[in-house]
Formats: C-alpha cells, structure tokens, sequence
C-alpha cells in the first residue's frame, strides 16, 4: 500500500509518501518519522524563542552550551560546509536576513563570520560563540537536515521505499517505487525543467528569486552572500544531488552564492545550475530536459 | 510593536474586548548550581529523551545515567548526551550510580509506583511525571513514599505549576482582574494515531501502553492531567463528579481505548469545565479558558492572553501594557520588566516564552534539590490531578456520570 503523510513544520509543508505493508504499522513509522520534523521545527526555529537554537543565540556568547548528538553533527555540518564552500555557505548570515527585512524583528544588527564566530569543542561537545549578537539561522539546511533524521527512522524500521520533502525544495528518497529505478522528480527554472530520479539520494533546490522582499532601494532575494551581504542572483537555480539532503541544501544555497560550482565540492555530490546558459550539469550527461 | 499610552489604552478597552498578552521576563529564569548536580533519567521514550535534551541546558547538572529496558530507546537516549551510562534495570542504576542525588521518571504510568518508591528508598530525589500512576491506590502509595523520604524532594511533574506564564496569569486570576469565575474550558486536539512502532515484536505492547486499557489512562488520564491541574490550582479546588464519553472516530485499528473524548466536570458551586481532545483534528491545539465576569484567561503553554469585558475596571498594571495584534483585534501586551526590557531593546523579540514549559518545571526540582527548598508541585498535588485524571477516564469508558469521593484526598 502507499500511504501518504503531511504535516507543517519550518515554515512549509512536509509530505512522505511511504510504501509498505500494513497501515497501522506503516502509519506508526511515517508519525515517527514526521515526529522528527515536528522535533526538529521545535529545536531549529530562529523565529521560536524557546527553541535550542535561541536558546544557543542568547546564551553561547556567555558560556560553552552542551549539544545533544543530533545539534552537535548539524553544527558540525555546518562548520564542514562553510570551508568547503570558501565561506559561501554561512549560518551567522541570519543578522543581514534581519537587517534586510526578509526575517522578522527589529533590526538588531550583529557580526557575520561563522570561522571567526563559533567555536565547537569535540571533546566536550559543546559551543561556543565568540561575540555577543551572533545569530545562527539555519534557514538553508534545516529542512533537509530533517529529512535525513526521518528518512533514519524510516530505515531503522525497515521502510524500504518512500519520497519525502520539505516545501518540495528538499528531498530525500529511500529505495525506488515498485518496477521502477528511482523516484521521478522534475525541477522547473525559468521555463526550463529536468527531471532526475532519486533512489537513496537526496535533492536540495535554492532557486533566490524564488522569494523577494521589497526594501528600501529596491528589492532582495532570500539568499544572500555572506561576503558581500548583498542578494545572490548570479543564477536562477541550484539543485544538489547527494547521500544527504542535509548537505544538498546547504551546497545549494552556497552554489546560488558562487554562481558556480568550485573545485572544493566534494566529488559525490552532484550539482545541476541553471542561469543564462540553461542548465549546466557536473555529470557528464546532464539529466534529461522536459518541457 | 507600538507603545500605547495611558490614555490610548482606556480608550481602547472602554469601547471593544481588549486581548492581554501575558509575558513574563523574557530573561529565562534558571536554576543556579553551585558546583555540579548528576541526575539520572529512567525512561528513555519521547518525554525521556525532551528531558535530556532540556537537561542539558543547566550548567552544573551532568546527566550520568540513563535507564530502559528497550535497547533501541536506550541507544536513542545515550547518543543525546554525552559521557552517560546506560541501564537496563532501574536498581542496577541506583546501586552502581551511588553519587547521583536526583531522578527523574519518564517511564509508562503504570510503572510510576515501583520505581518512584525504590528511587526514595534509596535516598533519591524524584521528579515523577505526570499522571503519577494509573489507579488510587498507587498515588496514595506514591504519597506515603514521599512523605515518609524525609528530606528529600519529591515533584510531580505538573508543568503549569512551574511555567513563568501561568504563575503570572494566576495572579490576576486571584484578583479583581478577573473577579467570579463564570466557566472553565481546555481541550488537546492533535493529529497522530498515537500508536509507535516497534522493530521488535515482543516490545509492541509495551510501547503502546497507552493504547492498552488495562493500563492507560486514556487521553482524559495522560493529555488531560496536566489541564485539569491547572484549574484546581487555580481554584484552590477539586472537582466533584465528571461525566465524559468517547469513542474512535479515526484509528479503527482493532485498538480500545478511545481517539476523541468529551468530558464535563462540576466544581464546587456549581462551577463547569469542559474538556475535549482528540487525535484526529489539531485545529486549536491545547489551551485552557477560564471565563471570569470581568475578564477570560487564555492560556496555551508559551503564551497567555485576557480578554478584558467592557465594563471591566482598568487596572493599574495595564499603564505597562504595549498594544498585540491578537488575531482581528489589536490587545495589549502584558511584559513584566517591561520598561527595562524596552530600554534593553528586547521588547521585541515575541511574546512566547524563552524556553519550553518542561525547562521551567525541571528547573524548579534541580534548585529544589540544590537549595533544600520544598517541591513546587510535591507528590500531593501530583496525586490529586492524578486522581481526578483517573475518575475522568473512568467516565470516559463507562459514559457515565462519576462522583469524586473528597475522601480520597486525604492521604
């Protein structure tokens, strides 16, 4: 049977379709499974002051905060990413969101610079930030993140297919739907779509025009570099294939920010970018185009 | 968010129902350790595993030992916290873990009597969960236990009693702010079957306990306990009779215990309080709604509001208060320290509180326990919403009208 399951969670609409036996067993796997991401709204928000993430915002900067196994490998995820991407990926980026408009409060402004900013002891695994006013967001990995926990419970309980996504720019895929060799996904940019098959692989999709806030002089995208603290919109889409949906998110959004891939992505992950050129693919067979 | 004047304000509540939001300090209120307090958890599930992770936010407090018989929800509870041993069996813990002064229960109800009674025998502090147990005669032992631990801490894990927000919202419930209650209203409306899974086969029924009504309060018993609380605190009251009804609406899976429930409950006078949850709608969520002739309260976890009625009289802490935006009609909002917060420029930063309610009520036993002070919610208090949990749930399966017998208060 499949069974399809939905919940609002991070600002956006979560759906797993699940394949499997019975319902009530089934049922209670996919509740388990979207449970993480009910767990995760609640420990990742920047926007919920009781969160553990708001909670590291107002107390890190005063003492080291112990992280729980999960924070402690996003936080670590995180630090990965920001080097590989040279920077262009970069969680204390939230201060400019606010600054600019695009999240809410009252434009407390605050340092950028997650190398400088966050010190994460291995030893006692804990952080630590360096100065007062520091915001992590997680905004472009979290959803993805979340996935990979849920797709974990799914897995330990012996789900051997499911689609899962998170506002569909995140997702992630176990197995492949029955008499097929993976989960059929279109991505659209511009007028111009491809479509990937995903089977134990995740996408993640930063398209910067996808929201735009007006501001004084204009208007923003919802990415911005963490270098200049100007909107990216040196493309119109980027998506990443890889193992972890967590990751495809976060390259994502480091790919809208360099306009390009760099050569310190790692090999394993695929990246699909589409600007003036159309579609440009690391593969060496771009994915099919439909139109 | 605006500042509204003296003036301002009067003229808004003089004409329309003004909607105050309660806020206390956003400044978290925490417990202070000196040197460094180790605590155990035994039960590793959902709530096992929320108090690790609030746990973790004490400075001074190690969480050194974590206990469960189901080796997938211990290896789930050990990878949040770092350096902690596992258990299988709550006395190997207690025996091995000698230097760890407090614990805090998070097993299924029924399992509440035993252990609670060997971790005060054994010297321990106890933070038990709420509901305390699943029958009578279990609260009462668990009472008599807790009574007889002199010295040490016992709390029942009743959250509103330690949330910032309903202690503020109590007293103007108390006070002329709210004036005569008129009726009482809570509902938990979620959308989950309430059924886990389980890898293995053996374990099923024991991780769906609260599907098996040999041992599960039902929803009257493990969602309502903690609502049902909240009005007697606030009344410095106790229920005389509930009559409930429910039945499965949506997860016809061969289970018995029902997925929507209708309770009505009389207090004293004649006071009502209805009481609704169901696990196949959300809309609403969980709140409470105590009506008073001058004002309502609307209580919901992280956020509090009152509605004044027009002809309420003003009162001075409302000089303080700042206009909300509260669905279509623009309140005020209540904030403690409000004008050293404006100044410190966090007015700003919402109205929910800083950290869940479940940090505040652990917080409250770690400073119990540090400071030697009395638990805010002790084993009586816990026994006495238990008890009124019990006879709710007994009217929910019987559909019948249930007298509560003040007798068994007195413990």
């Amino acid at each position: 049977m499949i069974l399809p399951l939905s919940i609002h969670a991070m600002g956006t609409r979560f759906e797993f379709v699940l394949s499997g036996a019975t319902e009530p067993s089934l049922r209670a796997v996919g509740e388990a499974a979207l449970e993480e991401v009910q767990r995760l709204h609640a420990a990742l928000s920047v926007f919920q002051p009781e969160s553990m993430l708001s909670f590291i915002n107002r107390t890190a900067c005063d003492r080291a905060v112990r992280l729980d196994e999960d924070m402690w490998n996003l936080m670590n995820l995180c630090d990965r990413v920001h080097r590989d991407s040279e920077g262009a990926f970069d969680p204390t980026v939230g201060v400019v969101m606010r600054r600019l408009g695009l999240h809410p409060g009252d434009g407390e402004d605050g340092p950028i610079g997650w190398a400088d900013l966050v010190e994460l002891d291995e030893r006692e695994r804990t952080i630590r930030l360096t100065h007062r006013g520091v915001r992590i967001d997680l905004g472009a990995i979290a959803k993805g993140f979340a996935l990979d926990c849920s797709a974990g419970v799914l897995r330990e309980h012996g789900v051997e297919a499911a689609l899962l996504h998170g506002g569909t720019s995140s997702v992630i895929a176990i197995g492949a739907p029955p008499d097929r060799e993976g989960w059929t996904v279109s991505i659209h940019s511009a007028g111009e779509a491809i479509e990937v098959d995903l089977a134990d692989r995740a996408l993640g999709v930063s398209a910067p025009r996808g929201r735009i806030v007006a501001c004084e002089g204009g208007s923003v995208s919802h990415v911005i570099d963490p270098r200049s603290e100007h909107s990216a919109e040196q493309v119109d889409t980027a998506a990443v294939v890889g193992s972890s949906a967590g990751v495809a998110d976060a390259w994502a959004t480091a790919l809208v920010v360099l306009g390009g891939r760099p050569a310190s992505m790692c090999d394993e992950l695929e990246s699909m970018i589409h600007g003036q050129d159309g579609w440009v693919c690391s593969q060496r067979t771009c994915p099919q185009e439909v139109s | 968010m605006s500042h509204t004047t003296r003036r301002e304000f009067i003229v808004q509540t003089a004409g329309a129902l003004g909607a105050v939001a309660f806020m206390p300090s956003l400044i978290a209120k925490g417990a202070q350790i000196d040197g460094r307090l180790d605590v155990a958890v035994i039960g590793a599930g959902r709530q096992g595993r929320s108090i690790l992770g609030e746990l973790q936010k004490f400075a001074g407090v190690r969480v050194v030992g974590i206990c469960d018989n189901n080796p997938g929800r211990l290896n789930s509870g050990l990878r949040r916290v770092q350096g902690a041993e596992g258990f299988a069996d709550h006395r190997a813990m207690l025996d091995k873990l000698s230097g760890c002064k407090a614990i805090v229960i998070a097993t299924p109800t029924h399992l509440h009597r035993e252990i609670a009674i060997d971790c005060l025998g054994a010297g321990r502090h106890v933070y038990c969960e709420a509901p305390l147990a699943h029958t009578v005669e279990d609260c009462r032992a668990i009472v008599i236990a807790a009574r007889r631990a002199s010295g040490l801490v016992f709390q029942s894990g009743l959250e509103g009693r330690s949330n910032p927000i309903y202690q503020l919202a109590r007293t103007f419930f108390r006070s002329d702010a709210v004036r005569e209650p008129v009726s009482l209203e809570a509902q938990d409306y979620r959308k989950t079957s309430w059924r886990f899974p389980s890898p293995d086969p053996r374990f099923d029924r024991e991780i769906n306990w609260r599907l098996d009504p040999e041992v599960s309060l039902g929803l009257a018993g493990e969602m309502g306990v903690h609502q049902f609380d909240v009005m007697m605190w606030y009344l410095d009251a106790i229920p005389e009779s509930v009559i409930g009804a429910g039945s499965i609406r949506v997860y016809d899976d061969g289970r018995a215990v029902a997925d929507t429930i209708d309770c009505a409950l009389r207090f004293p006078r004649g006071l009502g309080m209805r009481y609704g949850a169901s696990l196949g709608n959300s809309h609403g969520g969980r709140y409470e709604l105590l009506r008073g002739t001058n004002a309502a309260i609307k209580l919901a976890w992280t956020a509090g509001w009152m509605f004044k009625e027009a002809d309420a009289p003003t009162q001075g802490w409302e000089v303080y208060a700042n206009r909300q935006q509260f669905h279509n009609e623009e309140g005020i909002t209540l904030i403690a320290d409000a004008t050293q917060l404006a100044s410190q420029g966090k007015l700003q930063e919402g109205v929910g509180l800083p950290n869940p309610p479940l940090y505040y009520a652990l917080g409250d036993f770690i400073a119990s326990v540090a400071e030697g002070k009395p638990a805010i919610c002790d084993a009586e208090a816990g026994a006495r919403a238990t008890i009124v949990a019990i006879h709710a749930a007994k009217s929910v399966t019987g559909e019948d009208i249930v007298r509560i017998d003040p007798s068994l208060f007195q413990f």
